[in-house]
């Protein structure tokens, strides 16, 4: 398995909740840093920081423009995530025949 | 947005699964090692193996405790900020067990947006070549 540096790891980039806004405005089509910011009713400076961290996680592209940059959503790295529920998904169910496993021994 | 569910049921007395689920060595022996105590508001952790994003450590607190019916507890891990709860019913010759595991608002709302958002321009992209050649072909 891959070693991922805590900047760099996706999930941790989709733990904020202003992050994820982000993420699902670019969903849109491609946006500025100054959009996002009228949109999320946040200061640039935090959009930019926040832009960081997602470019960091490999999560957004940017494409500059004139004196404009847009940035946009690379939704391949998202998918992981889904996958990632899917698991915990699935380890419940194992937990729970853990459980049922316990249960028996316990009545012996 | 869908929280996860997993609905069991166990040929087992209620009593003595609600002791599987809140005493902290048994719950230790089927789902992970921790320091669980059946009190509300009690803080406690559980320990598991580190991924990435995810330090091993899921962070608990119990927010609901009705002997012999229903534990719920914060469940902080991770990107995760969420709650499990678990439901005992008698049913005739057992229980039944209704885990829920709840609060991925976040995290669910954004993926399926995403898969759609990119099976939705791509079916467009069919869609306007079709188009494209069906006028080519009418003309």
């Amino acid at each position: 398995m891959s070693r991922v540096s805590p900047d760099q790891d996706p999930f941790r980039a989709i733990a904020d909740a202003n992050r994820r806004r982000m993420l699902d405005h670019m969903l849109a089509g491609e946006r500025t840093v100054g959009e996002l910011a009228g949109l999320l009713g946040i200061a640039q400076p935090s959009v930019s920081q926040h832009m960081a961290v997602l470019r960091l996680a490999g999560l957004v592209d940017e494409r500059p423009e004139g004196r404009r940059t847009f940035y946009a959503v690379r939704a391949a790295e998202l998918r992981g995530v889904a996958d990632w529920i899917a698991k915990y998904e699935a380890f419940w169910g194992e937990r729970l025949d853990a459980l049922e496993a316990h249960l028996a021994q316990q009545r012996q | 947005m869908r929280d996860i569910v997993v609905v069991r049921e166990v040929a087992f007395p209620r009593e003595m699964v609600w002791g599987a689920l809140t005493d902290s060595r048994q719950l230790g022996s089927w789902l992970m090692p921790n320091d669980f105590a059946p009190k509300m508001g009690h803080r406690f952790t559980f320990q598991t193996k580190p991924a990435p994003g995810f330090d091993g450590v899921v962070r608990c607190e119990v927010l609901e405790l009705r002997a012999p019916e229903r534990v719920a507890f914060t469940w902080r891990g991770g990107p995760l900020d969420t709650v499990v709860s678990f439901d005992l019913e008698e049913v005739p010759g057992g229980t039944r067990i209704t885990l829920r595991h709840a609060g991925f608002a976040g995290v669910r709302n954004l993926v399926p947006r995403i898969v759609m958002g990119f099976g939705w321009r791509s079916l467009l992209a069919r869609k306007l070549v079709g188009h494209l050649a069906g006028v080519d072909h009418g003309a």
